[in-house]
């Protein structure tokens, strides 16, 4: 179109320069019809309009205001009385001010603002600038009004309210109303959340990431010990409930840290060996003492937050003819290196199981020393979040010669040679060797592990930066052992900040690794966490999760940020994984949108939505 | 029912110890691993060819709550959002055992 006029003007110099015109006009143009036409034409209906019954008044809407002008005047000439004409025109006078002052309103800001959060349409328009002309001439504070609704003189102020036709109301009925307004607003909120049931979207997405989501009812034992729990200052005993009941009782009493001294005698039965308390922290060293005190045949003790552990209950504990099989220590900081050693000293011939968790000082090279002489049964060593104990501390545990589980996480540097010498000895008989951040452990272990170790079924290595690809694939290629049930290499990548995309010489967990582990464990695996070994191709995962590939053992899977994961990835690993809960995809930027099976999950996907479950979306569409 | 042929009912009724008799959707009381068992058609149980589970240790109250629970399974048995069924404090830990005693410890 503005081509053409364009060449027009162009042919046409003598043609006036005229401001850019819409493209009705243009449309209008070419049918012949101009705006000069348009207005004579109307100008004509009209007067016919006039002529054919002049009595009639037209509707206003569609009366022209030039029009209603002149019949006013008309009207004037009719009625002649001057008096009345006066009235009349003071009448006149005053609405055409008002209708000013409204012209005014509407190109006010504060009209614009209102309509705006109205969104009111264009027939609104009116009636709000009225409302606001009258807001605008409504009594202020001091003067005198008379209530909307009572009808009552009343003293305007500052707090006066308006009623709901837009006049002032009079204190009484003013809080006569904002009552009526407050009870409303009560029902409408009991309201809203009742018909949901259950609970919200926030509260589901929370157990999905807790790995506490299921489809359909709770179990019945379960909301029970939900009951007994929130109502647990009821109880004066448990009765004669079965172990792995009274177990999830302690669990979620300690979840909401409800367990103290009174909660825990629910717990102390006499005839039973074993007593696990998940969150100590409330209890005092007495308490601890109570515990030995009426549990005489206790042999698995379980405490974890047992800051009050102390030497007194220690000692208390060492000069008892107890004989515990099994220890699990959370939190005992105030434990001194003496004492650990008098008690392992007396105590350590009858122990199996010794799990040290999160001590600063006073577990240390020295301890791990008099735990390889002085027990010679141990079968399972855990010592994590430990500052004390280095290199010296490990080389002591390969003498525990029955050990068949060790977890260590040292806070301390540690080197590639203890571990060596730890699976050299005792390797040929460890189910499960479990080492957390060993930056500095490289591929050598992993050949020792390949050579000595052939009961593993649980494996955990996390963290190093020296281990490579090749190492990876030279301890599974024909590896002795069967296949694993659980791994864990998170974090066995290379790490540059100056050159973070390169990596040369395959360090971490990269393609052959990858390939050779899964054609090693793919069967027996149930727990699979490659978190972070970025390094791993994209057509590595393609060729694992293949179309003839299954891995039915597989129960979760953790890939976050292994950066060349896709939606078809993560679509194979579904089909060739017919048993897996949950996969994690948290970094994984090139998931977008999968469909995610019903019943199993899918955590971390980078978008607003965040993670979701089958099933769920079918019910809020 | 008398008959040998495999069990046509769709009901089976529950009986607590005094007395009081909950008949029951078959489907819905298969969430309890225990009374599944009962009802077996291959257990050779009389429970199978009667349809009729008789709890001499639980008693009435308990045993309505278990009625009810199994309802409440079985009309939340496929939803993702499932209100708590209300349980009376008074009776939690009777219920407890009753439900340990069922086997109603895992979702099916």
């Amino acid at each position: 179109m503005y081509v053409t006029l364009y060449s027009t003007y162009v042919y046409q110099p003598a043609r006036s320069i005229r401001g850019p015109q819409s493209a009705l006009t243009d449309f209008l143009a070419s049918q012949n019809i101009s705006a000069a036409r348009i207005r004579a034409d109307a100008q004509a209906r009209r007067e016919a309009a006039a002529a054919a019954n002049p009595e009639s008044n037209t509707p206003a809407a569609e009366q022209p205001e030039q029009a209603g002008e002149e019949e006013d005047g008309s009207d004037d000439v009719v009625s002649g009385t001057s008096a009345a004409a006066a009235a009349r025109r003071a009448r006149d006078q005053k609405r055409r001010k008002q209708e000013e002052a409204i012209e005014k309103i509407k190109k006010s800001k504060a009209y614009k603002k209102r309509k705006r959060f109205l969104n009111s349409d264009e027939e609104d328009d009116d009636s709000l600038a009225l409302a606001l002309f009258n807001e605008k001439m409504t009594p202020l504070p001091g003067q005198m009004a008379n209530c909307e609704m009572c009808g009552k003189r009343f003293t305007v102020t500052p707090y006066s309210r308006s009623g709901p036709e837009g006049g002032l109301l009079c204190n009484p009925c003013g809080q006569k109303l904002a009552k009526d307004e407050d009870a409303n607003k009560k029902q409408k909120k009991k309201r809203v959340p009742a018909p949901k049931g259950g609970m919200g979207r926030r509260k589901i997405q929370s157990r999905i990431l807790d790995g506490t989501y299921d489809i359909g009812a709770k179990p019945l034992v379960t909301l029970c010990i939900e009951t007994l729990a929130k109502n647990i200052h009821l109880a004066d005993d448990i009765g004669d409930l079965p172990l792995p009941v009274i177990d999830r009782i302690a669990r979620l009493l300690s979840k909401t840290r409800l367990l103290n001294s009174r909660t825990l005698d629910l717990f102390l039965q006499p005839h039973h060996d074993d007593l696990k308390v998940y969150d100590a922290a409330k209890l005092n060293s007495d308490d601890f003492i109570k515990i030995f005190q009426l549990i005489p045949r206790l042999k698995k003790l379980k405490l974890r937050n047992a800051i009050q552990f102390t030497d007194r209950v220690m000692q208390y504990l060492t000069s008892r003819n107890m004989s515990l099989e099994s220890i699990y220590l959370h939190g005992a900081n105030l434990l001194t290196e003496d004492v650990w050693a008098e008690f392992l000293t007396q105590k350590g011939v009858h122990l199996k199981e010794l799990q040290v968790y999160y001590t600063d000082k006073h577990v240390s090279d020295k301890t791990i020393d008099t735990v390889s002489n002085m027990c010679p049964n141990l079968t399972r060593l855990k010592i994590c979040h430990n500052q004390e104990v280095s290199d010296e501390g490990i080389m002591f545990i390969a003498k525990l010669n029955k050990l068949e589980h060790v977890g260590l996480q040292l806070m301390k540097k540690t080197t590639t040679d203890p571990y060596i010498h730890v699976v050299q000895n005792i390797g040929r008989q460890l189910q499960t060797f479990s080492i957390r951040k060993v930056s500095d452990v490289d591929d050598r272990l992993l050949d020792a592990i390949h050579e000595n170790c052939v009961s593993l079924s649980k494996l955990r290595i996390t963290d190093s930066e020296f281990m490579t690809d090749a190492g990876f694939a030279r301890l599974f290629r024909g590896w002795k052992n069967k296949p694993l049930s659980f791994l864990d290499l998170q974090k066995c990548r290379h790490v540059d900040a100056a050159n973070p995309r390169s990596n040369e010489h395959m360090v971490g967990l990269c393609s052959q690794g990858f390939e050779a582990l899964m054609e090693h464990s793919g069967t027996g695996l149930r727990y699979l966490n490659i978190h972070a070994c970025r390094n791993i191709p994209r057509h590595t995962f393609e060729k694992v999760f293949a179309n003839d590939k299954t891995y039915p053992q597989l129960r979760y899977l953790e890939i976050s940020f292994c950066e060349n994961i896709t939606d078809f990835i993560v679509g194979c690993i579904f089909r060739s994984c017919p048993n897996v809960k949950e996969v994690n995809v948290f970094g994984c930027m090139k998931v977008k949108d999968v469909r995610v099976p019903r019943g199993k999950l899918l955590v971390g996907v980078p978008n607003a939505v965040g993670m979701r479950i089958e099933g769920v979306d079918d019910a809020s569409d | 029912m008398m008959s040998d042929a495999p069990e046509v009912s769709k009901y089976v009724t529950l009986v607590s110890s005094d007395g009081f008799e909950f008949v029951l959707l078959r489907e819905a009381v298969m969430i309890s691993s225990a009374i599944k068992g009962m009802l077996d058609p291959k257990s050779q149980f009389a429970e199978s060819r009667t349809g009729r589970c008789v709890f001499e240790e639980i008693n009435g109250i308990v045993l309505e709550k278990i009625a009810e629970y199994c309802q409440y399974w079985y009309k939340y048995k496929d939803s993702p959002n499932v209100p708590d069924m209300d349980i009376p404090v008074e009776l939690c830990l009777e219920l407890l055992q009753a439900a340990d005693f069922l086997g109603l410890d895992r979702q099916a």
